[in-house]
């Protein structure tokens, strides 16, 4: 039964608001709110004050991805980004990473790549050789970012992780404004985000992959060991 | 990012005529705080983006479904992400590991009466009241916003009967809604 009295029924439909309420009573609330503009506009005025309680945390950055996805959820996915994924399947079919020991592959990703990228677009690119803490004979991952500023990241180990941990990637351009999530990381299998995602690189920029809890970290930082770690390189300004 | 200046009403209203750009625009106001009570609720990043992204779906689709004379548009967002994470967390069957740590801490800040006896009611904010309740009143509701835990799991997460959790709930918010009233 719903009380009458509006102070009862606001308390009633502030538990609801809450989500405290069990059934029946929370469908019956639920119906009250759909088919009465008074309880309906208490069932907001509850949720209003409580963004007083949601605004007491900070915000956390979505992955660069989650954009991404809800356009396509949401069927826009714009010519520019499908110009981005040809020219990713393109990249990836040539299997360059695979074919060389990871020194080599270093190498030839240094003399080649912004020459080939030139003529497309006119930024700057950059790579970054991110490797273990520590032991800089072991290079584990490589950044590239060509002139168009979409990044690249390419696996030349392929790691076993605990079962109950993800991957993460991480960026940081500024110590004062933390660490940025790129997202996750399936182990030993690359990925490539737009200039849109993420936005302008510089010289100097940090890269790392963490170890995290499954689904990633629960903060708006890294909280597990860094698995690899580089900053990036100019490798050509046009 | 309270965004006290952001025409959530406005926007909402462009959403659902259809602009796409209104729905970037949002999405770039809002989707950093959304997800930070998401996360908070959900306890996992990766499930947190994806209750984001299901409850941002649902603001574009029913966008033509807001109505400013009822409420808010902010508290109408945060309505549809706080379902949908609470949907997520009554389908788990396990509660995830949390660090209440910051929960502990605004359940033991407590204000005296004459701090707020300046403040006219219309200004006061649910931190504020939530700040004159005695703690047992007030860390239960602390508990069902920012874990989304049931009357039950809040009774079993503070070791006190049933009846008598779900008594101080009804109490608080009988006092909150007193202390907010304008």
């Amino acid at each position: 039964m719903i009380p009458q009295a509006p102070e009862q029924r606001r308390a009633l439909i502030g538990e609801y608001v809450l989500g405290l309420l069990e059934e029946p009573e929370a469908t019956e609330v639920r119906e009250l709110i759909e088919h009465d503009r008074d309880a309906a506009s208490m069932a907001l005025e509850w949720e209003r004050h409580l963004l007083d309680l949601a605004d007491a945390l900070p915000a956390q950055t979505p992955s660069p991805a989650l954009w991404q996805r809800l356009q396509q959820s949401l069927g826009w996915q714009s010519s520019v980004d499908q110009a981005d994924s040809s020219l990713a399947r393109w990249w990836n079919s040539l299997g360059l990473w695979r074919l060389t020991s990871a020194g080599l592959a270093l190498l030839v990703l240094l003399s080649w790549l912004p020459g080939v990228l030139r003529d497309s677009a006119s930024g700057p690119s950059y790579t970054a050789v991110l490797q273990v803490p520590g032991e800089s004979a072991r290079p584990g991952w490589v950044i590239t970012v060509d002139a168009s500023g979409t990044l690249h990241l390419e696996s030349l180990v392929a790691d076993q992780i605990p079962p109950d941990n993800s991957v993460q990637f991480w960026t940081l351009i500024d110590p004062k404004d933390g660490p940025r999530s790129l997202g996750l990381i399936e182990p030993g299998k690359g990925v490539t985000l737009s200039a849109e995602q993420i936005g302008a690189v510089q010289a100097g920029q940090l890269f790392e992959l963490t170890l995290e809890p499954k689904g990633g970290s629960p903060l708006n930082r890294p909280t597990g060991p860094v698995l690899y770690i580089g900053r990036a390189v100019l490798t050509a300004s046009n | 990012m309270s965004g006290s200046e952001f025409d959530y009403e406005g926007t909402l209203e462009a959403c659902a005529g259809g602009d796409r750009a209104a729905f970037k625009r949002l999405y770039q106001q809002e989707a950093g705080q959304l997800l930070g009570l998401a996360i908070t609720l959900l306890g996992r990043r990766d499930q947190a983006e994806d209750c984001l992204h299901d409850a941002l779906l649902k603001v574009w689709v029913n966008a033509d479904r807001f109505d400013r004379s009822l409420g808010s548009g902010r508290a109408w967002i945060y309505s549809i992400l706080r379902y949908r994470a609470l949907n997520q967390l009554r389908g788990r069957k396990q509660l995830v590991a949390s660090n209440d740590g910051f929960i502990n801490y605004m359940a033991d800040e407590t204000a005296q009466a004459e701090e707020l006896a300046d403040a006219r009611s219309s200004a006061r904010q649910l931190r504020d009241c939530l700040r004159l309740l005695e703690r047992p009143r007030r860390h239960p509701i602390l508990l069902a916003f920012y874990r989304g835990l049931t009357h039950d799991q809040i009774a079993a997460r503070l070791s006190a009967p049933l009846g008598t959790i779900k008594g101080r709930i009804r109490a608080g918010l009988r006092a909150l809604q007193e202390c907010l009233q304008p």
